[in-house]
């Protein structure tokens, strides 16, 4: 332990040396040279570099947590959620089977036993109550399945729910929500299908009277912007795509 | 064996809102500063507008001591104690101001004299059975002088309401006076929050915006607020949120004075036989250290400081450290923040784009600010409609019976009102009571081994009443809004684990009913001071930091004025 | 009818349900002592409810029949509920209203979908808030093995009320409270199959 005063621009350049690469970090830091563009100052709300759209409308790739069959009853429950309708696209063409995906890698990684278990025990509970897989029901079958799920009429069926079948439903809803409703950068809300849908107008780093006004009067356009397009916050830079 | 460092003037124990402020006076009078904090540095590029990540994934608590040590929480003694599943203190150079709301209320001035107060006015009979509320030791007026101190230091927004007397009706005309006008003008309203103020205004009351720790304009080098809509439980990107860890912290390393050590875990704080303190124990990584110093200064957030006295056994102090009276623990309270009122508008609010100290304050129900001759209660709350709003908890709004929270019909429903609910946040009197207090949980510990507080707290028929005239009143604001829908939050039972908890380690004259003294400082162990609302007997009807680091400043001057006393 | 008759006819739509609400544990009586009849195609009083409505099969809103509405009856509200469940009870599992004074009954399989149209002869009928907050029918799941008892209430109204829809229990009694001028009920029950218990491998 050193006794020495720390000084703080000296612990997170080390920090980020270690975590970002030197070529990498030396792009972060303000006037480092090397930099492929200059970083943006923090009043500079401009995006850098294409956001994460474009990337994200190219196909999902391997899933690395579920198998084909569980993916398959996770994207027909997930569609019954939020369904593509005259409304517009729901949450299948926004990506929320790749964000659940994603996050059950990372910070939802405790949560890759439950959705084996959950999605085990709706198939059976519809077959149980319904009389036909949950992939062969109408979709006012899995949506009438779907609420029993979600009241925690299901519990009581004796088909595998582990506590109640409502713990199941509303883990699945809030990480679907998250992938919909969330940052870009996280795999979900491709096109910012999500964000057009509620009429958020996007991740601003500033916002102005007049763009409040606008807003009030419905005529701020949307940013489409993921907050990782901002400069102060690509920490990590990679080659450019 | 813990390796023994160089001795220190003061060790300051957490660098947030209170030991982050405390640093700055004594740096700069020449005393040598250690400053031990659990958490890291974070700085602006860490906060990026990010629902996921602040919301749903807790990033900014990523030192997870706070996590690791969540306490256990029961409403009476008869009832085991739960473990709680997480708590959002931040654990970080700056602390919890990194994350915070950044509303910086004074006190008003009853909440120094309730007891007094209510004795002059309506009898000593109406002071609840079973409180041990206490006037505080000295007056609004003794504070004051510490508030303009830290309102500019800090840099805190603001309508002032009493200048010297003078009332002021833009502001909030129940204030205590203030010799100036805050250093900055008040964070803007949106055309939703005008229309709040004057629904308000037509219902007879005085509304007026609320203050807060956030640059409306630049200050001090520092740019105004972006109004981006992360701010709660997220940094700002901008530097415009008002955190120690950018101005009272940085100050005081400019002088010299001081050296920070991040990730600094203390677990306990030595003794000698006289029952003097002479430094603490802390942990970072594997490796143990003994910081010794002439003063030490706890400043870890309530439950830790009560935590840190009672794990801090010792021959002097069989009890925990300064506990000799049974005092440590003891008139714990915490804000009743649950009772909410929302509502379903007509129209959209427009508030996507705010946060949520921005936003009108009634201060009609207050304190003692209205007449309560013919109600079964004393205390009251602050009104707060704030402007707040992000797209994943939006999306997840409840349909007020309308139908399933998901599907095609949903897609309508949340297209359509989805920027039109609003809730009340209000602010309400907590007294202390002889049966609500932390100690020890006698089963749980955190990850070192050490044992973590139980909490054993209710809110009693004082606190229900004024939730239930509060929830009255809000719900008078919504109907003259045009609400559609209104709906109520229960009235409490067990207290539980607060954001804004106070008590624990009273200050007062007495030492047979407080541990610390009217200057913050131990009566049992005078070289021990305490930071933070773990200090404050009442609570008032308003947010903690300000008061908390004008308490600090103070206590931190007086250390200076008085080193030879306390520190020799 | 007049006004003065109807007024004394009337009878506070709270008071109507509890002296229900006592009869339901002598469910014969309270089929004798209603002042009209209500019956169901598929279910008998006093005997288990078919699992079809209920989370162990379709879950669909089983049919009702009334007979014998008081004249001058306007419209017809409806509240399926459970006394013996609820904090505090009862347990509201279904309610219906703005039923037209001339419909005979409900089919079976009330839409739960609220973009979807009422059946025939049921138009401006809605739906309130159940138990779990939602416009819609949700039948019984009595938790183990228990025995609970579903008590559907009709209620006939002397007004066309045009409520709106989503309304809770409390509300909607409050909202008929003056109006009710008879009131009808069925009371089957219903216990969840042991063999539902088990886990197939
Ligand atoms: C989401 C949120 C919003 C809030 N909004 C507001 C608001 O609008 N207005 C308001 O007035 N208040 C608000 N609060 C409350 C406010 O954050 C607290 O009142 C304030 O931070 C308390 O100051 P403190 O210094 O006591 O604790 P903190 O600010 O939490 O600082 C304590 C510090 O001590 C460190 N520490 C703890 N134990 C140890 C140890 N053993 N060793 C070393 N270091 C240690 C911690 O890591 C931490 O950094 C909010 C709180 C939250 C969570």
């Amino acid at each position: 332990m050193s006794d020495k005063p720390i000084d703080r621009r000296a612990i997170s350049r080390r920090d980020l040396l270690k975590t970002a690469g030197a070529a990498g970090a030396a792009a972060l830091i303000p006037g480092a040279a090397g930099a492929k563009e200059a970083p943006a100052s923090v009043a500079d709300t401009a995006a850098v570099r294409a956001g994460p759209a474009a990337a994200a409308a190219a196909p999902a790739g391997p899933l690395m947590n579920l198998t084909a069959a569980e993916t398959e009853l996770l994207s027909a429950m997930v569609d019954r959620l939020i369904p593509s309708d005259d409304m517009g696209p729901g949450a299948l063409e926004a990506g929320a089977l790749r964000y659940i995906d994603r996050a059950l890698s990372e910070a939802e990684s405790d949560s890759v036993e439950a959705y084996r278990i959950g999605l085990a025990a709706l198939d059976r509970y519809a077959r149980y109550s319904r009389g036909a897989p949950f992939l062969e029901l109408s979709d006012e079958d899995k949506d009438s399945v779907l609420i029993d799920v979600q009241l925690g009429g299901a519990t009581g069926a004796g088909v595998g729910f582990v506590g109640s079948s409502g713990a199941f439903f509303n883990m699945v809803k809030s990480h679907t929500w998250q992938g919909v409703f969330g940052d870009p950068m996280y795999g979900g809300n491709i096109d910012f299908i999500g964000w057009d849908l509620i009429g958020y107008p996007g991740a601003r780093m500033r916002v102005s009277e007049q763009d409040q006004r606008e807003l009030e009067a419905g005529q701020l356009p949307p940013a489409r912007r993921s907050a990782y397009d901002y400069g102060q916050f690509q920490l990590i830079r990679g080659e450019e795509d | 064996m813990p390796r023994q460092l160089r001795s220190a003037d003061v060790v300051v124990v957490g660098l947030g809102a209170a030991g982050g402020v405390s640093v700055q006076p004594l740096a700069e009078a020449g005393l040598d500063v250690v400053g031990l904090e659990a958490g890291t540095w974070l700085d602006r590029r860490d906060f990026a507008p990010d629902e996921i990540r602040n919301n749903y994934r807790d990033w900014p608590m990523l030192v997870k001591k706070t996590f690791n040590e969540r306490m256990t929480s029961r409403a009476t003694e008869e009832q085991s104690a739960n473990r709680i599943g997480g708590h959002p203190m931040m654990n970080a150079v700056g602390g919890t101001t990194l994350h915070y709301w950044a509303q910086s209320w004074r006190l008003n001035p009853w909440d120094f004299r309730v007891v007094s107060e209510t004795r002059r006015r309506y009898g000593a009979g109406r002071l609840p059975a079973g409180s041990t509320v206490e006037d505080w030791p000295f007056g609004y007026e003794e504070l004051e002088p510490y508030y303009d101190r830290v309102e500019r230091e800090i840099g805190v927004s603001g309508q002032a309401g009493n200048v010297r007397g003078d009332i002021d009706r833009r502001g909030n005309r129940f204030e205590g006076p203030r010799q100036r006008a805050y250093p900055m003008r008040p964070l803007r309203w949106t055309a939703y929050l005008e229309r709040m103020a004057d629904a308000a205004r037509s219902l007879g009351w005085h509304a007026f915006p609320g203050p807060a720790a956030i640059n409306s304009e630049a200050y001090q080098g520092r740019p105004g607020c972006g109004y981006h809509g992360f701010c709660s439980s997220g940094g700002c990107p901008l530097d415009a949120k008002n955190s120690p860890h950018l101005t009272t912290i940085p100050r005081a390393l400019e002088t010299g004075n001081l050296r920070v050590v991040p990730r600094a875990h203390v677990t306990t704080i030595e003794v000698d036989s006289s029952g003097r303190t002479t430094g603490v124990n802390y942990v970072t990584g594997n490796e143990e250290f003994f910081q010794p110093a002439r003063v030490v200064l706890i400043a870890g957030y309530t439950y830790e400081n009560v935590r840190l006295l009672l794990l801090s056994k010792s021959r002097a102090y069989p009890e925990g450290l300064a506990n000799n009276h049974g005092q440590v623990g003891r008139h714990y309270l915490s804000h009743h923040q649950g009772a909410g009122v929302g509502a379903l508008l007509p129209y959209d609010t427009g508030a996507w784009y705010g946060l949520p100290a921005q936003g009108v304050a009634v201060d009609d129900f207050a304190d003692d600010n209205f007449d309560h001759s013919g109600l079964d209660f004393i205390g009251g709350g602050n009104l707060w409609a704030m402007s707040d709003r992000r797209p994943i908890s939006a999306a997840s709004m409840g349909t007020y019976g309308r139908g399933r929270n998901w599907g095609s019909a949903w897609k309508r429903f949340i297209r359509e009102n989805v920027d039109r609910t609003h809730s009340f946040y209000i602010q309400k009197t907590t007294l202390p009571y002889e049966d609500n207090y932390l100690d020890l949980d006698p089963q749980y510990t955190d990850e070192l081994g050490l044992p973590v507080i139980r909490i054993t707290a209710q809110y009693k028929d004082n606190e229900r009443a004024i939730a239930a005239y509060m929830q009255d009143r809000a719900e008078e604001w919504y109907r003259e809004l045009g609400a559609l829908e209104i709906t109520r939050g229960g009235l409490g039972n067990t207290m539980g684990a607060s954001t804004h908890a106070y008590g624990g380690t009273r200050m007062g004259d007495d030492p047979e009913t407080n541990v610390v003294d009217r200057w913050g400082f131990a009566h049992e162990a005078p070289n021990l001071g305490v930071l933070g609302a773990s200090v404050m007997g009442t609570s008032g009807a308003r947010n903690p930091t300000l008061t908390v680091q004008a308490l600090a400043w103070r206590t931190a001057q007086h250390l200076v004025d008085a080193w030879r006393d306390i520190a020799e | 009818m007049s006004a003065a008759a109807s007024s004394r006819t009337q009878m506070s739509a709270r008071s109507a349900l509890c002296a229900l609400a006592f009869t339901v544990c002598l469910p014969l009586a309270a089929e004798a002592q209603a002042t009209f009849v209500v019956e169901s195609p598929t279910m008998r009083a006093g005997e288990m409810m078919p699992r079809d409505y209920s989370p162990d099969g379709r879950n669909v809103s089983p049919p009702l029949a009334w007979r014998g509405l008081p004249d001058g009856t306007r419209q017809i509200a409806v509240i399926c509920q459970d006394h013996g469940a609820g904090n505090p009870p009862p347990w509201v599992h279904w309610i219906i209203y703005n039923i037209p004074g001339s419909a005979t009954g409900l089919p079976e399989g009330i839409p739960f979908d609220e973009s979807r149209p009422m059946p025939p002869g049921l138009e401006g009928a809605v739906q309130g808030a159940n138990g779990w907050g939602m416009p819609m029918y949700r039948g019984p799941a009595p938790p183990g093995t228990s025995l609970h008892h579903y008590h559907f209430a009709v209620f006939a109204l002397d007004a066309e009320l045009d409520l709106p829809p989503g309304l809770t229990r409390d509300e909607l009694l409050e909202a008929i409270d003056g109006h009710v001028i008879g009131l009808g009920s069925m009371t089957p029950h219903y216990r969840r199959h042991p063999e539902n218990q088990e886990i197939d491998p």
